[in-house]
């Protein structure tokens, strides 16, 4: 209201003053600006004369001089970063200015678990993003957008597929067969974040998140510590992600948004492959040394594969074509994106509507993602203590989906990728066929038809009172409801429909209930005391239901129905699992200056045996802002210092099976056509909750007026009880049981810094700057575990989680052409004994830099991330490299040409032959590559129309911007993408097996305001 | 403020309506296994369900079978995973994933049935007949020996488990039998089994009749010939078993159950054999994992030699080879456990090591005359002998005895040049040993 006053006040004056029709004076202008705390000069602030294009910036001395043909007394606009924008008037020259700090980046609110703060009384560790500088990256999801943003969260992208799963890690990961990803909430609805697909694509598999369009987005809270993620007890132990939706304002003027963007994205490299002459002489040379080595093989040059067509071979190398099947299955992909939104409010009433839609082709024919959404946030005053509210989440999202990774019928990459390229696609008589056991790429793609579709709600109802003042109430019903349909149709010409046709249906229903009562009651006494309670209780239910069904054996390609399949089969699955759980939170401040917390959240699952039903999670949290001591209060650099500590524990349950502590027998053992019923799964009645204790020490501070801000954090996290499926020696007829046996400890730093470089009034440049370092290790495990295709991860006490377990090739025997290995137990043999750990798939350190330049209108934002250490099996390369062994069967790395071929060649790549065993062994450390990298994660540049010709246009604010992503990627790695994971299996992380790169891409868009 | 309360109201009462049991939730899937085996129903599920665990893809459906024919020297490597390539190069590594997912299989079979040998004797269920009750338990008697004949035969002395597993801590940390108390343990579970089950014939259960047979392969392997000779006779002069002619009778046109079946594995559309999957080529639906070599399919196909045995191959449309005994849409073929022939071939070897080399003859020639190629003149012991391995080479060409065959006469040195006598047992798989320090790998692993 003040400002108001300010306001009319100087229109007062300024119409009094052309009333007055004041003298013209064509003078100097002088002036000082000084911050009004400190009484000190304030070096470039930037000084203009309202409504003109006069302006300055004040020197050395906090300055300025201004020529003016103006008026006295007229308005100066006064500003800096860190200083509230003031307009000052001018009745004579030799004016001082003072300029008040703001403190709008301490008193910003972040929302907390179930509340929000003003971040300067912050006491845990949360990291708050404007998710609006990354929402052009054309990736689908949110999630997967913030990569390289939060101090301390690695997020990964396994496949470069628009919409897939994103591996999202708050500091390091907890449980090896736990779930290890962050609870995800959307204005207060758990949202379920686990794949719902359930056709084959190789490992890949479809993000739920991606069901949310990022353009609603207000604001994502990533809560890391205990003191933040205590409140949600049962679900915080892989830190929480709190994810706000736009709404209106009360008493704005309705507002339209319209963004628009148009784009193509590209593969930035494809593999290298041999050329159909290099596969042959491989081949051969494979073929010989084999029988060398092994005359009872009666491989000679005689017989070599490839020998003249007249001797009964394949045709010398020199005669074989070479067919390029990776540029038909690649392609430059088109992005578009359409965003609408309107809001506003009166006084009662403030409205949110979006709509969106966004479509995508991956690089990777024929896949595609395309989403529509809608949404609808709605908040009405019913009278003065009563507010009721409904948020709404509609979503479609539809998919083409294509097997890309292993497995080899229908697979795209197998037909492109895997298959030799000497072999034509052609058979003699001209008919398309496919060669090595996979599909013929053409008609492949020409007759692809696997697609899903996901309808999703997320809602949120809610009401909330004061019945008093100071205590409000609030209770809450929230659903995400999730229906993945997908289907499948394999006509005759590919190989997995190659019997009559094969067809199938899967739809899967998810469904959250979710009911929430909070009391909040916050009280000052006197001025030093502030005092603040939350009690509430939450129930909460999910339940999976699924329907199979599969048809086999069609008239013709014409039908595609299951209906009309000769032979049909179906199945169905049901699992529901509830949580009841009860939360409190004391508060403290004493005069601001000392804040201290303490909560408790109990949890019962459904999951767990009857006496280990309810787990307990506390938490302690206190902060002490260092400047507002005395000592420290005239200290004029230091705007703002906290030192943050807390402790806490929390639970995990999510990923493990919702009957896991009970003993149960299948029904599904039938023989004969008859039921029969069989032992599935072993009893554990102590079956508990997995714990995680985290200790959480970090300091905030905010310098120089706020141009310089950093955050620091060490954390160190233990994890006992770790949910884990213990293996068991088979000879008890069973593979495994869920156990509380693994402990785990993550621990590691998080530097974050944010600083204004340069600020003028045309021109600024801003930095962000983040690093963390996460160091994993099993503390406990009884036996170790083996992942992986070819066991190449191993889970073991003492080493980090996902480590590689793989033989260490030393060199090639320049002599012999043969591989050295490590022989690590001396025996003279190379043995499974002789395997070992190297490396793991977490980085020394990762994070992100962006830099911003502000010019005028112009805006520059140049967005790296990297991460440093990590290591990557190249699984690719293992099967491309395989020495000719696979001779017809797969295609033939380049790099395999670089093999021993006679004695005195030095190279890391072995003689080809069939005998040596450990020539082209499996699991050879020779693939497991420096996964490291730098990449320019997103560029974009924008242009603001100045409001004047945007107002022409009829808009308020008229915004034209270009974006380019991953325009270069600095790695060792020679696979394509250091973040491709073939696997969805979390204990499989870090094996590249054909998935697609992430695509470069280029955008263009326009952003517009009503 | 009527509003507010009303709101509070409604929201206390369903969030503290909710009553204890909202915190247990049971399975419509499954059901606990507090009480499994308790009436004549469930009694005759449970046996299905070693049944189901004998015909699993990883025992009789594909991988336990894939183990007896890879290591012989008839079939070669057309696929992409490499572990296959180590059985044909007889360089099995302890990682292999094949050896492991047998030997789970295997050992699910074998707790299965003891479940059912221990719990159904316990049922007091007037509709379950002593007959019924008796056949049931010999029937789990009869997959047991099975399971442990398999096992003793792949990996020589593994730990023998004859209670069923009904906590974590059971069943594991128990160090290897001997491959010769493993095969008494089978010759016990027999002795049981046979007066237990009736004497009838059943083509795809067990009845007294399948225990004959595999009582003759087991003498057999243990060269008591004339026990192996005894049994083998009480199945070939059995009117209920023969010779089919032609020699494909049995599996083509989707045959199943046929007269010169013993013991066979029903598999239908939702019980499917994958076993197809490895052999027929890609234009069938295949993978062709693996497929005839050049030696069995020039063997196969001369008509003096193979004869009518020629059926089990055939050509895609890229003129490659590929073994055909599976080959139905849907995949319904029967894993084949004991044909008739077998027991020819177990009394024609029994015969000659009794030096009844007539006899011997006589039976060896009857799988040649059904097999269409001219009978054998040969006269001497050894030569029946050799002239016996090398038709059970093409007789079961793409059933799982080459290897175990070869093992079992010694001739493996001679035959597939394995000279390291180690090398005759396959290794304890290494994720067995990591689990169970009770577990010492075979020597030379």
């Amino acid at each position: 209201m003040k400002k108001n006053y300010l306001i009319f006040f100087l229109f007062l004056l300024t119409y009094s003053s052309i009333a007055q029709n004041a003298p013209l004076i064509n003078a100097t202008l002088e002036g000082k600006v000084i911050d009004q705390k400190t009484k000190e000069a304030i070096i470039g602030a930037s000084v203009s004369i309202k409504g003109t294009t006069n302006g300055g910036l004040t020197d050395a001395d906090g300055k300025f001089y201004l020529k003016t043909g103006q008026k006295l007394p007229f308005v100066l606009v006064v500003g800096f970063v860190g200083y509230t924008r003031q307009e000052f008037v001018a009745n004579t020259s030799k004016v001082t200015i003072e300029l008040l700090p703001n403190d709008t980046e301490l008193s910003e609110i972040v929302v907390v678990g179930y509340g929000t703060q003003e971040r300067k009384n912050l006491i845990g560790s949360i990291t708050k993003i404007n998710p609006a500088g990354v929402s052009n990256i054309p990736v689908g999801s949110f999630d997967a957008q913030l990569q390289g943003k939060v101090p301390g969260v690695q997020i990964s992208s396994p496949t470069g597929v628009p919409g897939e799963t994103v591996n999202v890690r708050v500091r390091g990961a907890t449980s090896i067969n736990a779930d290890n990803d962050p609870l995800y909430v959307v204005d207060g609805v758990f949202i379920n974040s686990n794949s719902l697909q359930t056709i084959g694509t190789g490992g890949k598999a479809t993000s739920p998140i991606s069901d949310i369009n990022p353009a609603d987005i207000q604001s994502v809270e990533v809560l890391k510590d205990a003191e933040a993620t205590a409140l949600y007890g049962s679900r915080g132990a892989n830190g929480v992600i709190l994810i706000t939706t736009k709404r209106g304002e009360f008493e704005q003027a309705a507002k339209i948004h319209v963004n628009a963007s148009f784009g193509q994205a590209k593969a930035a490299k494809l593999w290298e492959l041999t050329t159909g002459p290099e596969h042959a002489q491989l081949v051969n040379e494979w073929w010989i040394n084999t029988g060398i080595l092994d005359p009872s093989l009666k491989r000679t040059a005689a017989n070599r594969p490839f020998r003249p067509v007249a001797d009964g071979g394949r045709g010398l190398p020199s005669e074989q074509k070479t067919y390029d099947r990776l540029s038909e299955a690649f392609r430059t992909a088109t992005l578009q994106n359409y965003d609408i939104s309107l809001s506003g409010g009166t006084k009662t009433t403030k409205y949110y509507i979006g709509g969106g839609f966004n479509s995508q082709e991956s690089i990777l024919k024929p896949i595609t993602f395309e989403r529509q959404s809608f949404k609808v946030n709605l908040d009405q005053k019913v009278n003065d203590v009563l507010q009721v509210g409904v948020s709404n989440t509609f979503t479609r999202t539809y998919r083409n989906q294509a097997r890309a990774g292993d497995g080899p019928q229908g697979g795209v990459l197998q037909a492109a990728l895997h298959t030799p390229t000497y072999l034509s696609p052609y058979n003699e008589t001209g008919e398309l066929v496919g060669r090595a056991g996979f599909d013929n790429l053409t008609l492949l793609l020409n007759n692809y038809d696997v697609n899903s579709s996901s309808l999703r709600y997320i809602g949120n109802l809610y009401a909330e009172a004061y019945l008093l003042p100071n205590l409000k109430f609030r209770t809450s019903f929230g659903a995400d409801y999730n229906n993945y349909d997908e289907s499948e149709y394999w006509n005759t010409f590919l190989l997995l429909g190659a019997q009559g046709g094969l067809a199938t249906s899967s739809i899967s229903q998810f469904t959250t209930l979710l009911n929430e009562q909070t009391l909040t009651y916050r009280q000052k006494f006197g001025l030093d005391h502030n005092f603040g309670v939350l009690i509430g209780n939450t129930l909460q239910s999910d339940v999976l239901n699924r329907t199979y069904a599969e048809g086999r054996g069609f008239a013709n390609n014409a039908f595609t129905v299951i209906s009309s399949a000769a032979n049909r089969t179906s199945t169905q699955s049901w699992s529901k699992s509830n949580l009841a759980s009860f939360f409190a939170r004391v508060d403290y401040g004493y005069q601001g200056k000392y804040l201290v917390d303490f909560s408790i959240r109990t949890d019962g699952s459904s999951r767990f045996g009857s006496d280990q039903k309810w787990g307990y999670f506390p938490s302690l949290g206190t902060a002490w802002r260092i400047n507002q001591e005395d000592f420290l209060k005239d200290v004029g650099f230091i705007k703002d210092l906290k030192l943050r500590a807390s402790y806490g524990q929390i639970g995990n349950q999510n990923g493990i099976g919702n009957f896991a502590a009970q003993g149960l027998w299948t029904g599904g053992a039938p023989y004969q056509g008859n039921p029969g019923i069989a032992p599935q799964q072993l009893a554990n009645p102590d079956l508990k909750w997995e714990k995680t204790s985290q200790f959480n020490i970090g300091l905030d501070a905010s310098l120089f007026n706020g141009r310089l801000s950093f955050e620091l954090n060490y954390y160190d996290k233990y994890t006992k009880d770790g949910l884990l499926q213990l293996a068991l020696p088979s000879t008890s007829g069973f593979s495994n049981y869920w156990s509380n046996v693994a402990e785990i400890s993550n621990k590691g730093f998080e530097f974050s810094i944010q600083s204004v470089n340069y600020q003028s009034k045309e021109f600024s440049w801003t930095s962000e700057f983040n690093i963390a370092q996460n160091i994993n290790k099993i503390e406990k495990l009884s036996n170790p575990l083996n992942y992986g295709s070819r066991d190449l991860i191993l889970q073991k006490e003492g080493y980090p989680l996902y480590s590689f377990w793989v033989y260490k090739q030393l060199y090639v025997d320049s002599k012999t052409g043969d591989a050295v290995y490590e022989d690590v137990n001396k025996d003279g043999k190379i043995t499974v004994a002789d395997r070992q750990i190297i490396g793991s798939i977490w980085p020394a350190f990762f994070g992100g830099l962006t830099n911003t330049v502000q010019y005028k209108g112009f805006e520059l934002a140049a967005f790296l991330s990297f991460q440093y250490g990590n290591k990557v099996y190249n699984h690719n390369k293992f099967f491309g490299e395989g020495g000719g062994a696979r001779d017809a069967a797969r295609v033939i790395f380049a790099s395999n040409n670089a093999r021993w071929q006679k004695e005195g060649d030095i190279t890391d790549v072995p003689k080809p032959d069939g005998v040596n065993v450990n020539n082209y062994r499996d699991g050879g450390s020779r693939w497991l590559e420096d996964g490291s990298f730098l990449r320019l994660r997103s560029l974009n540049i924008a242009y603001n129309l100045p409001k004047k010709i945007a107002s022409k246009l009829g808009a308020e604010a008229l915004k034209i911007y270009v974006n380019g992503t991953n325009l270069f990627l600095i790695s060792n790695y020679s696979g394509l993408d250091p973040e491709s994971s073939a696997s969805s299996d979390q204990n499989a992380q870090g094996i590249d097996l054909g998935t697609p790169p992430q695509p470069r891409s280029y955008q263009v868009g326009v952003s517009l305001t009503f | 403020m009527k509003l507010t309360k009303y709101i509070i109201g409604a929201s206390l009462v369903i969030s503290l309506g909710s009553c204890s049991d909202y915190l247990d939730v049971q399975p419509l899937e499954s059901i606990s296994d507090t009480k499994t085996i308790f009436d004549k129903t469930s009694s005759e599920t449970a046996i299905r369900g070693v049944y189901s665990a004998l015909a699993d893809g990883n025992y009789y459906g594909t991988t336990f079978q894939s183990i007896g024919y890879l290591s012989g020297d008839n079939i070669q490597w057309t696929g992409s995973q490499s572990q296959v390539q180590e059985f044909i190069n007889k360089k099995v590594n302890a990682e292999n994933s094949t050896i492991s997912g047998a030997w789970t299989a295997i050992y699910r079979t074998v707790n299965r049935a003891n479940n059912v040998i221990s719990k159904v004797p316990l049922v007091s269920d007037p509709l379950l007949t002593d007959a019924l009750k008796n056949q049931i338990i010999g029937e789990a008697y009869f997959i047991r020996a099975l399971s442990y004949f398999d096992l003793a035969r792949t990996w020589g002395g593994v730990p023998l488990i004859t209670k069923p597993t009904s906590s974590p801590l059971e069943n594991s940390g128990i160090a290897r039998s001997t491959q010769a108390e493993i095969y008494a343990q089978v010759l016990k579970d027999l002795d049981i089994a046979e007066p237990l089950l009736p004497l009838t014939t059943d083509r795809f259960r067990a009845t007294r009749k399948t225990v004959w047979a595999l009582k003759s392969r087991l003498y057999l392997y243990q060269k008591d010939w004339a026990k192996a000779e005894d049994y083998a006779t009480r199945l070939i002069s059995d009117s209920n078993y023969k010779l089919l002619k032609p020699f494909s009778s049995f599996f083509a046109n989707e045959a199943r159950g046929t007269q010169e079946s013993i013991f066979e594995l029903f598999y239908s559309s939702t019980e499917t054999n994958t076993h197809r999957g490895q052999w027929q080529p890609q234009t069938n639906g295949g993978t062709r994992q693996w497929a005839p070599n050049d030696a069995l399919v020039a063997l196969l196909n001369d008509p003096k030699i193979g004869g009518g045995r020629s059926t089990l191959i055939a050509k895609d449309n890229q003129n490659r080879w590929y073994g055909n005994l599976y080959y139905r849409t849907p995949a319904t073929d029967p894993s084949y456990i004991f044909r008739i022939a077998e027991l020819y071939l177990i009394r024609s070897e029994a015969r000659a090591n009794l030096n009844k080399l007539t006899d011997a003859l006589t039976d060896l020639n009857a799988i040649k005359d059904r097999a269409a190629i001219a009978l054998s003149l040969a006269s001497s012991k050894e030569s029946i002998l050799l002239e016996i391995e090398n038709e059970r080479r093409l007789e079961f060409a793409l059933e799982p005895h080459r290897w175990f065959d070869v093992v079992r006469t010694g001739r493996a040195a001679e035959v597939f040049k394995v000279t390291d006598v180690n090398r005759l047992v396959l290794p304890i798989p290494s994720n067995e040993l990591l689990r169970d320090q009770a577990l010492i790998q075979n020597p030379g692993y």
